[in-house]
């Protein structure tokens, strides 16, 4: 991430920079492709990989869904591909759907995103695509969100949400919120700890109530209440939580194992559309409050709006924040709470990192109580590298994709329109190839600290025109959490090492018993 | 990333004043929430306003522009017909406004923001004088200052579209 060679540092810093480059980008973006470099590329069909299918056995159902919704053997399958075919492999012969093309070379990667244009398509959820462009229609029009929309649809609601969502002024008003919500969490982890200070084995779904608060309170402007202790005197939080959970995890089972929902309206699909009917009708309750508040609400100036209210009273219709809210709130709580359980483990299990994270944060927070600000935040480089490094080594988003919309030109083979390419950025980022000893747990590497680090190699939230609308919350989110929680507690675990599985998202699977001790 | 941290952290951190000016002057013409690009079109009230600048596009062509204090110079380029894309519409998301500062000027910029150099690592054709246009709000001190755009910061059009402006 150091962009700088070691002489620009002494340029602009006036004292030498002890940090190395990270490696620059040696491709040309927008080498026009010639007549003459499709005559000579060698044909589609000669692209390595299996077929037809029996190689994978079943396993080829698992890979249909790219992106953030994958599955189980998925992370494995594609280090296989490289290891059995190279740094392109195809999966064709798949029913019903495009081709996939697996694209292991970072030099590609970014040149493939370069050239993408305004309106890159990303596929994903079918069955989310259906609902909103079938099934509810009548909600969602012409505007239908950002998840699983293309074309201009996709970039003019985009474009209508983007400035709010991911610039860094508005991040930064979001800090005392989240922090308020993390104090929370805290307080409730601080109880929840069993004799020996280990938290309970359902710690994961304890954070994703932290997570669905914390969206509750950027996308909707309020406290949903998942954090509550007592969630019997008011069952709407735990009614959230169910659905929040269902949604996501039934996407797999809809789309993967059980995909007759196409054809006709099977049992489990119904439960979808209810459970994603309850959403809409939850966005759109709070949003509609929050309407009324804005209504009778003195503004002076820009800063005095939330998130919320800016998207609303620029475009002037609820429905626009009401899908924003829902597409943050369908795509941002397991991924950053899967995140969360994969960042809290490796820290827990790496005492010595660990121990670095809490002294950086100690020096830029002195005094615990003190609210932490987003110049706080900045500082926290070491952590950062941290968290960043652990998306290297253990990507929480496997992969990504895009279909192309035109012919392209790929390791040499010419790749028609309409593929579907996959770059399993969980396997990228671990090639010694574009990263220097990449078995080693190293944040230093992101500090500048020498050595490979192809800036195409680990991209956890994409890049381009689609790069990941909620990464600025979700880094805020997560920075916040590891600032309050190490500040003033050591993790620990001590029980049987978890291994990392994709059951949606890359995480470790199992009890998450972390012992948490104050310092 | 992490240019800024380290490198930075020699130098004193400053928090984006230019962005926050230019909210201000914004809150008082653009009713309906923040529009983008809107401000950039309308002329100077005043010399004192204003604040020339050149822009050289990839093929060395120059064009001058009679900008004005608070001038966003992606917008400002859109108005003008450069092709400078901003495609994230300066919500620091992309690349694709990338231009070299000319060196004269480099120092007259308020430093980037990390998140700006977390994104020009991604930039091709990278310089010590890279900086994002979209994070460019002409102040006075930036009479004169020319930006070259670098040669195919854009993304590739097969079909040869031209991205317009938003």
């Amino acid at each position: 991430m150091t962009r700088l060679t070691p002489l620009y540092c002494q340029l602009r810093a006036a004292s030498s920079c002890p940090f190395a480059a990270r490696q620059r980008s040696q491709v040309a973006p927008a080498a026009d492709l010639t007549e003459e470099i499709f005559t000579n590329a060698r044909p589609y069909s000669e692209v390595p990989g299996p077929r037809p299918i029996p190689i994978l056995g079943n396993t080829w159902r698992m890979v249909p869904i790219i992106g953030q919704y994958d599955i189980s053997e998925f992370a494995k399958v594609t280090k296989l591909f490289l290891d059995k075919y190279g740094r392109i492999v195809r999966l064709g012969g798949l029913i019903g759907r495009p081709d996939l093309l697996f694209v292991y070379d970072a030099d590609e990667i970014e040149r493939i995103y370069r050239r993408e244009g305004p309106t890159p398509f990303r596929p994903s959820m079918p069955c989310l695509v259906k609902y909103k462009s079938e099934v509810r229609k009548d909600f969602f029009g012409d505007l239908p969100g950002v998840v699983g929309v293309h074309g201009e649809q996709w970039r003019t609601f985009r474009s209508k949400v983007q400035r709010p969502i991911l610039q860094p002024q508005t991040v930064r008003k979001y800090v005392a919120p989240i922090e308020q919500v993390t104090s929370d969490f805290i307080s409730y982890m601080e109880t929840a700890r069993d004799e020996n200070l280990d938290l309970p084995a359902c710690f994961d779904n304890d954070i994703h109530r932290w997570s669905l608060e914390c969206i509750g309170r950027v996308a909707l402007d309020v406290r949903l209440g998942c954090l509550s202790s007592d969630l019997s005197s008011n069952p709407e939080p735990q009614r959230i939580i169910d659905a929040a959970k269902y949604a996501l995890r039934n996407v797999a089972v809809l789309e993967l194992k059980a995909p007759y929902w196409r054809y006709i309206p099977t049992p489990l699909w119904t439960k979808y559309v209810n459970n994603m009917n309850f959403f809409v009708e939850l966005c759109s309750r709070y949003i509609n409050e929050a309407l009324e508040r804005l209504k009778t609400k003195k503004v002076t100036s820009e800063n005095d709006l939330s998130l919320l209210e800016r998207v609303l009273r620029s475009e002037g219709d609820p429905k626009i924040a009401t899908i924003m809210a829902l597409d943050l709130i369908l795509v941002g709580i397991d991924t950053i709470s899967m995140a969360v359980c994969s960042i809290l483990y490796q820290a827990a299990i790496r005492t010595k990192q660990q121990e670095k994270m809490a002294e950086e944060i100690e020096r830029v927070l002195p005094d615990p109580d003190k609210p932490i600000t987003y110049a706080d935040l900045d500082k926290l480089h070491y952590t950062k590298a941290f968290v960043r490094e652990v998306f290297r080594m253990y990507s929480t988003v496997i992969g990504n994709g895009r279909t192309l919309q035109e012919d392209d030109v790929i390791c040499g083979y010419h790749i028609p329109k309409g593929v579907q390419v996959v770059f399993p950025t969980i396997v990228t980022g671990n090639m010694s190839e574009f990263v220097s000893d990449p078995a080693e747990f190293s944040p230093e590497r992101w500090l500048g600290a020498g050595g490979r680090l192809h800036p195409f190699a680990s991209l956890p939230y994409g890049h381009g025109a689609r790069i990941c609308l909620g990464r600025r919350f979700a880094d805020m989110e997560i920075q916040v959490l590891l600032a309050k929680l190490l500040r003033k507690y050591r993790l620990e675990y001590h029980h049987e090492p978890l291994e990392y599985a994709v059951t949606f998202m890359y995480a470790p699977d199992g009890p998450l018993r972390l012992r948490m001790i104050e310092r | 990333m992490f240019r800024s941290l380290i490198c930075r952290s020699l130098i004193i951190h400053k928090l984006k004043p230019n962005i926050s000016s230019r909210e201000k002057i914004r809150t008082f013409h653009v009713s309906a929430g923040l529009r983008h690009g809107e401000y950039e079109w309308m002329d100077p009230k005043s010399e004192a306003e204003v604040v020339n600048i050149t822009y050289v596009d990839k093929d060395g062509k120059k064009t001058k522009v009679r900008g004005k204090i608070g001038d966003n110079v992606l917008y400002l380029a859109h108005r003008y017909g450069i092709e400078m894309e901003g495609a994230c519409e300066a919500s620091l998301a992309c690349t694709t406004c990338h231009v070299y500062v000319n060196h004269d000027f480099v120092d007259k910029l308020p430093p980037s923001e990390e998140k700006e150099d977390d994104l020009l690592d991604m930039a091709p054709f990278l310089k010590e004088n890279s900086r994002l246009g979209c994070q460019i709000v002409l102040t006075k001190e930036l009479e004169g200052i020319e930006l070259q755009l670098p040669k195919a910061t854009r993304n590739f059009y097969v079909d040869g579209h031209k991205p317009a402006p938003h």
